[in-house]
């Protein structure tokens, strides 16, 4: 009787606590899959939440490729193809310092308005407003006066951007930049803005799917719950070309999740998590996503620091078995790396990667070497023994971090005998000690805004905000200056090639590997393009077949 | 008891106040500001400093803040830029809070039933099995019990959606997993009440004056029994409620845990602020129930004496 | 049944010399306790788990031919194997060896942020509890003040003052570890100092320190054993979660918590990665949990002498 009104509760109970709780709250409507319903639906997820749907202020690669989708910039920039947006045609001035684009009077904003040359100039001015704080302004400094009204220095009418009339904008440029097509094309800080409805809804601009105007091929019409939702743009001047019925992008922030849900239909698209990437061999495709995975060296002398002593520093990066490194530390996934600038970039003809012959440290590593400039590096500082050496690794609190920095450890203390601690903080720690140059070796790593190999040389400019390594070569600045003038592409790669090599050689840092992205794809899903430039998955002309 | 409430909620306006500036001088010690880009160059750094007034002396931002809170105005996430923090509350807390709830009535009734149980059965197989599970519940980490629970009915045996948040199917799994650690624990802390309670004088007397023992579980020994468990709940309620990170980051629930945990590893200071804000009130409220529970769930206890 | 009858009973007479003799050998309360301890069985097998794994966390490593941060990379994720008692883990790292190297780090911090923790929260919460008026009122305003700070920013301060390690995590567990344990202890205070015996007590002019000790002690002990049972996991956890978003123990140490999340991630792959480690877990939390019943039980003053 007792056991039977005790296992009457518990089964009551357990009802109740299923059914028990307040009203459901409202999410978006799931529908079924594509299959079913006949509609084609794409969706996808992200692991990064996106930021904000202001094309100006947008800052990471989760908030680029919604605005890839729902903006439309002077050309779009398709896996590295550039084809006309707004504009229809456009022409260059010789010295490569004007650009006049001629804007297609079809392309209509989602209200069917037409999309003028001033919506560009609001825009691109907008962006280098200083009370406009974007934190990507800096990309705007190419254009004529752009770090001057960003510094506030000048206004942002003096920018160098003009609306000749409603379809002929005309830009002016600080240098002549062989990659600007190909950079306005990706990155949505140069996509137009209707200056009514941003005035109109001043910071809440943006702030939601309705706050919000569209002049790209998609229109959102749900951004919340960590979900958004696009359908396509009935205005889009090029409809025709558009054939998905609708898209999902979902927030999840666990990449087994992801997985998981990938394999019970409820995504298309899933990149594959490290551990699981042998499991999926053969099913999966994969793409680089421009990053590289670097350390940096603290290369200013001031710190007393043995990382400042260059033989030290080779013998780190001799010591250090790229591809041993690559298995343990990322499971073998990306591609071990010996170089500072990202191999798949357009070069002059080619890859930058197959016309590169630099000459860098072996992949396997090479013992001896390390050991001989260890032996060097020791006289110099004054030491009798490698392990009277102990240097701090810097590095986030993520997963692969850790494993990163604990298969160095490993390596470094075996081979040379050193002493290497491990200081795991918080990413905004690291970035905050990488720009005031309190660390000795630091997690690090670059991706690229547009596709040049200039945004990854720079990092070791003397006068650039970006070199964390506080690393000073006359002849490569000088090599990097030239570059900015250099009219032939050829030339300019050279250029370029020559002061990566000045870089490696001077062991300014220690490359780790590329980052190869791992990921399944439903196979009736056909035309996603992938990019290593600001926007990596490219779903815009995707079909459902 | 009137008066008693009343001194209570002054305290409680005290206790944000106090909350709200030290939390507010606390994050601004944290390493690091809340523009986290690589890529960022001093002059835009520079442009976002003043933009969000972090060129203003510390105390005038306080007082700037203190001013807007006044007028039920979080201010805007600095990483969510666009989106106030009131909005991202309001979209985020009906996940938790629901996801919470049935977490709660389900870790709250069975945990009892379990506690009760276990007492009852004290020492036999029947309390060993309650131990056992109470023990899985406290020792198996959340983020290794939401991915079994995942791997296992999601995947393996496709009984439930894997997850997000798309109907009352999907909350079983993040809802139960949820609900272990406080389950097992209340289970637990209800056996021992049970025991200290059932050597009290009063139950030997209902004993030995032939009350049957059902009658007596439930008309004195669990009413006396279930105090300190109401002790416990009052932090566990506001925490439950106001949503798990691991849990929710398992099963992609649009919830308030993440943002909860990483504002502060973000340095989003108006987020931390009126999260901390949104916790602590909801904190301060719950324990005041409980304490006020006190009173009336045992008579003898007269709040705010001596 | 057998009947009875009068040939089965011996009459044994009256034994003069033992009629006035204790039949309850006079045991102090500690005595008494350990006592009955000893008797009752599953408690003792879970102190004997507990002293097991202690040892073994002390000497397993010394006498291995790995080392806790030695990599393998032919043995990556290998399987249970002579070689490897308790396979690998991703990195070919020995499991074995990481098992009781963790055990060195988590049973440490469980242990001793739980006792500290106990020891402040029960102090302080005795003392709220008892005295109430005031007090009670200020520094329950604290607890909750402490509750409300999100403990991140507690442990990513401290961490920043004192460095990385154990020391530091200890102490920013400790922060804010106290308060669960000071409510709990000052409810049942609350409670117990109601009932007649302390009333009692109070009536005879027993002095308030003397009551603390001798009546509401012993009578919340069994509780706060039960709760320091649940606090040992809970510190545990605590460290597994700052481990779980990168703020734990700094390599090449690990703990318990870094192990599992280390192995999560190859569960559907390599479960041996995960459930090992959170075997070892299960079984400590199950060991310290009988422990805790058979302890509350045994200083429980309501069954002295009792079996």
């Amino acid at each position: 009787m007792k056991k039977r009104v005790l296992a009457a509760l518990l089964a009551a109970t357990m009802a109740i606590g299923m059914l028990a709780g307040c009203s459901t709250p409202k999410t978006n409507k799931q529908e079924d899959s594509s299959s079913e319903s006949g509609e084609k639906v794409f969706r996808y997820s992200s692991r990064t939440e996106p930021t904000t749907l202001d094309p100006s202020k947008t800052n990471c690669i989760p908030d680029c490729e919604i605005q890839h989708a729902i903006t439309e910039g002077l050309v779009r920039n398709t896996g590295g193809e550039v084809t006309p947006g707004v504009a229809s045609d456009w022409t260059v001035s010789d010295d490569g310092l004007v650009y006049t684009f001629n804007l297609n009077p079809d392309a209509k904003w989602s209200d069917g308005e037409q999309i003028k040359a001033g919506d560009f100039v609001y825009s691109w001015q907008r962006l280098l407003d200083p009370d406009t704080a974007a934190p990507y302004a800096f990309i705007g400094e190419y254009i004529k006066n752009g770090l001057a009204v960003e510094t506030g220095k000048m206004e942002p009418s003096e920018l160098g951007v003009a609306a000749v009339d409603d379809v002929t904008f005309e830009v002016t440029l600080e240098h002549p930049t062989a990659y600007f097509l190909s950079m306005i094309g990706a990155q949505p800080q140069f996509a137009p803005l209707r200056q009514d409805i941003v005035e109109k809804y001043g910071a809440e601009f943006a702030a939601d799917a309705e706050k919000n105007i569209y002049s790209g091929p998609y229109v959102l019409t749900s951004a919340k719950n960590q979900k958004w939702i696009f359908e396509p743009n009935e205005n889009y001047w090029d409809k025709d070309s558009i054939k998905l019925d609708r898209a999902e992008l979902s927030y999840v922030q666990n990449q087994e999740t992801a997985l998981a849900m990938y394999e019970s239909g409820d995504l298309d698209y899933s990149e594959i998590p490290s551990a699981a990437v042998p499991t999926y061999e053969g099913k999966d495709n994969t793409f680089r996503n421009g990053n590289v995975d670097y350390y940096y060296f603290n290369c200013d002398e001031s710190t007393g620091s043995p990382i400042a002593n260059k033989n030290f520093r080779l013998a780190l990066n001799y010591a250090l078995d790229r591809n041993s490194f690559n298995t343990l530390a990322n499971n073998g996934v990306h591609v071990p790396s010996n170089a500072l600038v990202f191999s798949g970039l357009s070069g002059a003809n080619s890859t930058y990667g197959e016309e590169s012959n630099l000459e860098s440290y072996p992949l396997d590593g090479d013992k001896d070497k390390a050991k001989e400039y260890l032996a060097t590096a020791l006289t110099e500082l004054g030491k009798s023994n490698a392990s009277d050496i102990t240097v701090t690794i810097t590095t986030t609190d993520a997963d692969s971090a850790k494993k990163q920095a604990e298969v160095c450890q490993e390596m470094w203390s075996d081979v040379l005998g050193i002493n290497v601690e491990i200081n795991q903080v918080t990413y905004a720690e690291t970035l905050k000690r990488q720009q005031s140059g309190d660390y000795e070796i630091a997690w690090g790593g670059w991706g690229s805004d547009y596709d040049d190999p200039y945004s990854y040389l720079e990092l070791f400019k003397s006068d650039s905000s970006y070199n964390y390594s506080r690393f000073k070569n006359d002849k490569v600045d000088e090599l990097l200056a030239a570059s900015q003038t250099e009219t032939d592409a050829a030339a300019r790669m050279d250029l370029l090639h020559e002061a990566e090599q000045i870089i490696i050689d001077e062991a300014a840092f220690l490359p780790q590997a590329e980052r190869d992205v791992h990921y399944l794809l439903d196979e009736d899903v056909k035309n996603v393009k992938f990019f290593y430039c600001s926007v990596n998955i490219d779903w815009v002309y995707a079909d459902i077949q | 008891m009137r008066k008693y409430i009343l001194k209570r909620v002054i305290a409680a306006v005290l206790t944000m106040w106090v909350l709200i500036t030290a939390v507010f001088f606390l994050i601004r010690l944290m390493p690091g500001d809340p523009f986290q880009n690589p890529k960022m160059t001093a002059e835009v750094r520079a442009n976002l400093e003043s933009y969000y007034g972090f060129d203003k002396p510390l105390i005038v931002q306080y007082g700037t803040y203190m001013k807007n809170l006044f007028q039920g105005d979080l201010g805007y996430s600095m990483k969510f830029t666009n989106k106030t923090v009131n909005t991202i509350i309001g979209e985020t807390f009906p996940f938790s809070a629901d996801l919470g709830i049935r977490a709660l009535v389900l870790a709250l009734s069975m945990g009892l039933v379990l506690g009760i149980i276990s007492a009852r059965n004290r020492g036999n197989k029947l309390d060993f099995v309650c131990v056992i599970i109470a023990v899985l519940g406290t020792s198996i980490p959340d983020f290794i019990m939401g991915a079994i629970l995942q791997y296992g009915f999601g995947i393996k045996w496709g009984l439930l959606p894997v997850a997000q948040y798309n109907g009352i199917k999907y909350t079983i799994l993040p809802a139960c997993a949820l609900a272990f650690y406080t389950l097992a624990s209340v289970s637990r802390i209800m056996r021992a009440s049970m025991l200290e309670v059932s050597q009290q004088d009063y139950i030997k007397t209902a004993r030995s004056k032939g009350v049957s023992e059902l009658r007596i579980t439930c008309k004195h020994q669990i009413r006396n029994a279930i105090m300190p468990v109401m002790t416990v709940m009052g932090p566990t309620v506001a925490s439950v409620l106001t949503g798990t990170f691991v849990i929710e980051a398992i099963f992609a629930i649009p919830g308030m845990g993440k943002y909860y945990v990483e504002s502060v590893s973000n340095n989003d200071y108006s987020m931390v602020l009126g999260m901390t804000i949104f916790y602590g009130v909801f904190l301060i409220l719950c324990n005041l129930v409980v304490d006020i529970l006190y009173g009336v769930a045992d008579p003898r206890v007269r709040i705010g004496e001596r | 049944m057998a009947e009875l009858n009068k040939e089965a009973f011996i009459i044994r007479g009256k034994d003069t010399t033992r009629m006035e003799n204790i039949s309850r050998p006079s045991l102090s309360f500690w005595q008494d306790a350990w006592r009955r301890l000893r008797k009752n069985r599953s408690a003792f097998i879970g102190l004997c788990i507990v002293v097991l794994y202690a040892l073994l966390a002390i000497f397993a490593p010394m006498f291995s031919q790995y080392t806790q941060s030695q990599m393998d990379i032919n043995a990556r994720s290998a399987f249970i194997s002579s070689a490897h008692w308790l396979g690998t883990d991703s990195t070919g790292r020995d499991l074995w060896v990481r098992i009781w190297m963790g055990a060195r780090v988590s049973l440490s911090i469980g242990l001793i942020a739980a006792v500290v923790n106990m020891c402040v929260g029960a102090v302080i919460g005795g003392l709220c509890g008892y005295y109430g008026g005031k007090l009670d009122m200020i520094v329950m305003r604290i607890v909750d003040l402490l509750y409300g700070i999100p403990s991140l920013i507690i442990t990513i301060l401290v961490m920043m003052v004192l460095g990385k390690g154990i020391t530091p995590l200890i102490v920013a567990m400790c922060v804010v570890g106290w308060i669960g344990t000071c409510r709990f202890v000052r409810g049942e205070v609350y409670r117990i100092k109601e009932q007649d015996f302390v009333l009692a007590a109070r009536v005879l002019g027993v002095p308030d320190f003397k009551i603390i000790i001798k009546h509401m002690i012993p009578n919340i002990l069994g509780m706060l054993v039960t709760n320091l049972c649940m606090a040992i996991p809970g510190a545990i956890f605590q460290e597994a979660f700052l481990s779980y978003i990168g703020l734990g123990i700094t390599p090449p140490d690990c703990s318990w918590g870094v192990i599992c999340k280390e192995g999560i991630q190859y569960l559907r792959y390599s479960p041996h990665q995960v459930l090992i480690p959170a075997f070892f877990v299960c079984t400590t939390m199950l060991a310290l949990n009988l422990l805790g019943n058979g302890l509350r039980d045994a200083v429980d003053p309501r069954l002295r002498g009792t079996e």
